[in-house]
């Protein structure tokens, strides 16, 4: 990790853009902050950051034009943050590119690790062999799945799922993104599929499907895998 | 549920009672006098602000006084046009009633509303200054005392955080026109997404869950069977204090799914059984315990979007709070083939 990095925050309101800008201060980060739409673009092209923390609703417009915008141009990642109730709007900011969100009230260690997944994500964008995550791995080339060093039977569909889940490990991944990576576009609203196989995965690898470690919901929006090894850093 | 619409009974009992009188008495009093009498029972009802039970009463009595008293006599025919307009009158005597009182009760319920949720909001925000307080003043504490006090602004920000929530769900609920959600939900799930918001330590220590093996996805507004179970989580976590145990059981049936939540405590008193649902009731030794009693009203209102049921009955050692959620929507072979 490097120190001093740049990071553009965007948000109108003061308490909590000074609450991530000490949070972010604490970890080696450099901030810069922008409270409107039109003050965030010239924050962006005039100092190009390695990462933005963008609130959507903004006084002068919607934060998703400035993700729009960002992603005509380069894949700086962008987290999300967002009051609760907005689960259209988060879900149409992933679709347009942002990498994680982040919802109010967040609490600043969660934001933390969100920003430096998402950095890691970015730079060490490879594809490796295999993934290991807690006691469970994923073989591509062999398609052997180990629980406790205990190979695992997974139907072909269940597999697909997992093998997702976890190249994208951390990552926050809305329904219809997953529906369309597993099954194919003609299935992007086919929720029981999606709510049904998840159910079987976790009953395969979780110690309990209530209180998942690998899969968490995120709720309305989708689906996150934990953490992979091949990505370890300073969690 | 019935004994809230008794003064419709009522006002059916006044109304026969006061058509025997006038039937009695016919000879001596006027007509005029007679379809004023009759306006009794449609001025006691519209007191209550339900503009529905009104409309009905005051057509009953207009039926009877048409039927009784305007010749001719035992039929439905009308001479006079002066009695159509009696009758308009007898209807908007009750709609003016009925509009006025319908104010004078929202103001009260505002009035409560604010009340309860000040202090809703104030005894959380309270324990939250209250510990900053003394983590500004006093640098030298233990990492013990640090850690508690923490602690104590962290649930107190969750409770806060739960009550606006519940507030805006309430809101939506409100909206007649509110669309639910619906789609395929997997309860199991829903459980777990209910539990984030709770406290760590107290669920390991307290909670235990059964879940049925054949649970099949239920179709219903994700969203908002979260809230239902946050609230019902809540609900047995904030009354039973923190030794006892706590059950949730999910239940797969032929029909639908039986969700139950059991927490031990002091048994209710039957009365509370039925009221405990409704707004902004609390019990009457729960002036220590946090919370507007809006929660399970908002839980009942949750369910009965759903077409279910909800009830409350004591237990063994404690209470326990049992939906009932019908199946509205069968699931396809595919579906359960991948089950």
């Amino acid at each position: 990790m490097k120190p001093n990095e740049l990071i553009l925050i965007v948000e109108d309101d003061d308490a909590i853009s000074k609450l991530l800008t000490i949070s972010l201060f604490e970890y080696g980060y450099k901030t810069r902050y922008a409270n409107t739409l039109t003050l965030a673009k010239r924050e962006y092209i005039s100092h190009n950051p390695m990462l933005i923390i963008l609130d959507l609703g903004l006084p002068d417009g919607d934060g998703k034009k400035l993700i729009k915008e960002v992603r005509k141009e380069s894949k700086t990642p962008i987290i999300v943050l967002s009051a609760r109730r907005e689960e259209k709007e988060i879900i149409a900011a992933l679709d347009l590119g942002a990498d994680d969100y982040v919802t109010k009230p967040f609490s600043a260690s969660e934001l933390l690790a969100r920003v430096r997944s998402t950095l890691r994500r970015v730079h060490h964008d490879i594809s490796p062999q295999r993934l290991t995550c807690k006691d469970l791995s994923i073989d591509f080339t062999t398609k052997e799945v180990m629980l406790n060093e205990a190979l695992l039977k997974l139907t072909p569909t269940e597999y697909a799922l997992l093998r997702y889940l976890m190249q994208n490990a951390n990552k926050v991944l809305p329904h219809q993104q997953i529906l369309k990576a597993v099954w194919g576009v003609g299935y992007q609203n086919e929720m029981q599929y999606l709510r049904t196989y998840i159910n079987s995965l976790r009953k395969k690898i979780e110690k309990s499907s209530t209180r998942p470690e690998y899969i968490t919901t995120e709720s309305s929006i989708g689906y996150r895998f934990c953490q992979c090894e091949h990505e370890k850093g300073d969690e | 549920m019935f004994h809230r619409y008794n003064y419709i009974l009522t006002a059916l009992v006044v109304l026969g009672v006061i058509t025997l009188i006038s039937v009695v008495f016919q000879d001596y009093l006027e007509l005029v006098n007679i379809a004023l009498i009759h306006l009794i029972p449609i001025i006691f009802v519209a007191l209550r602000g339900n503009f529905s039970a009104t409309a009905l009463i005051a057509f009953i009595a207009i039926l009877l006084f048409n039927v009784l008293y305007v010749p001719p006599v035992y039929s439905f025919s009308v001479h006079d046009a002066i009695y159509l307009w009696s009758f308009a009158i007898f209807l908007l005597v009750g709609y003016i009633i009925t509009a006025q009182a319908k104010k004078i009760q929202t103001n009260e319920i505002r009035d409560i509303l604010l009340n309860t949720l000040s202090h809703d909001l104030k005894t959380p925000l309270s324990s939250i200054l209250g510990s900053i307080t003394l983590l500004l003043e006093d640098r030298k504490m233990s990492e013990e005392t640090q850690n508690t006090l923490l602690q104590e602004i962290k649930n107190g920000s969750d409770r806060m955080n739960r009550l606006i929530n519940n507030l805006l769900d309430n809101a939506r609920l409100k909206d007649k026109h509110l669309e639910l959600k619906m789609e395929w939900c997997d309860l199991e799930d829903i459980l777990g997404v209910a539990l984030q918001d709770f406290d760590e330590a107290q669920i390991q220590r307290s909670l235990r869950l059964h879940v049925d093996a054949k649970l099949e996805l239920f179709w219903g507004d994700y969203n908002l069977l979260v809230r239902l179970f946050a609230n019902l989580l809540d609900n047995a976590f904030k009354y039973s204090n923190q030794t006892k145990q706590i059950s949730v059981t999910i239940t797969q049936e032929q029909k639908g799914v039986i969700i139950a939540f059991f927490n031990e405590s002091n048994p209710l008193k039957e009365h509370n059984l039925e009221t405990i649902f409704d707004k902004f009731y609390r019990l009457e030794n729960a002036n220590d315990i946090s919370g507007s009693g809006i929660g399970l009203f908002i839980c009942q209102s949750i369910v009965a979007a759903h077409h279910g049921k909800i009830k409350a009955y004591n237990h063994e050692n404690g209470v326990c709070f049992e939906i009932t959620l019908p199946r509205l929507k069968q699931l396809s072979a595919l579906q359960k083939e991948a089950e």
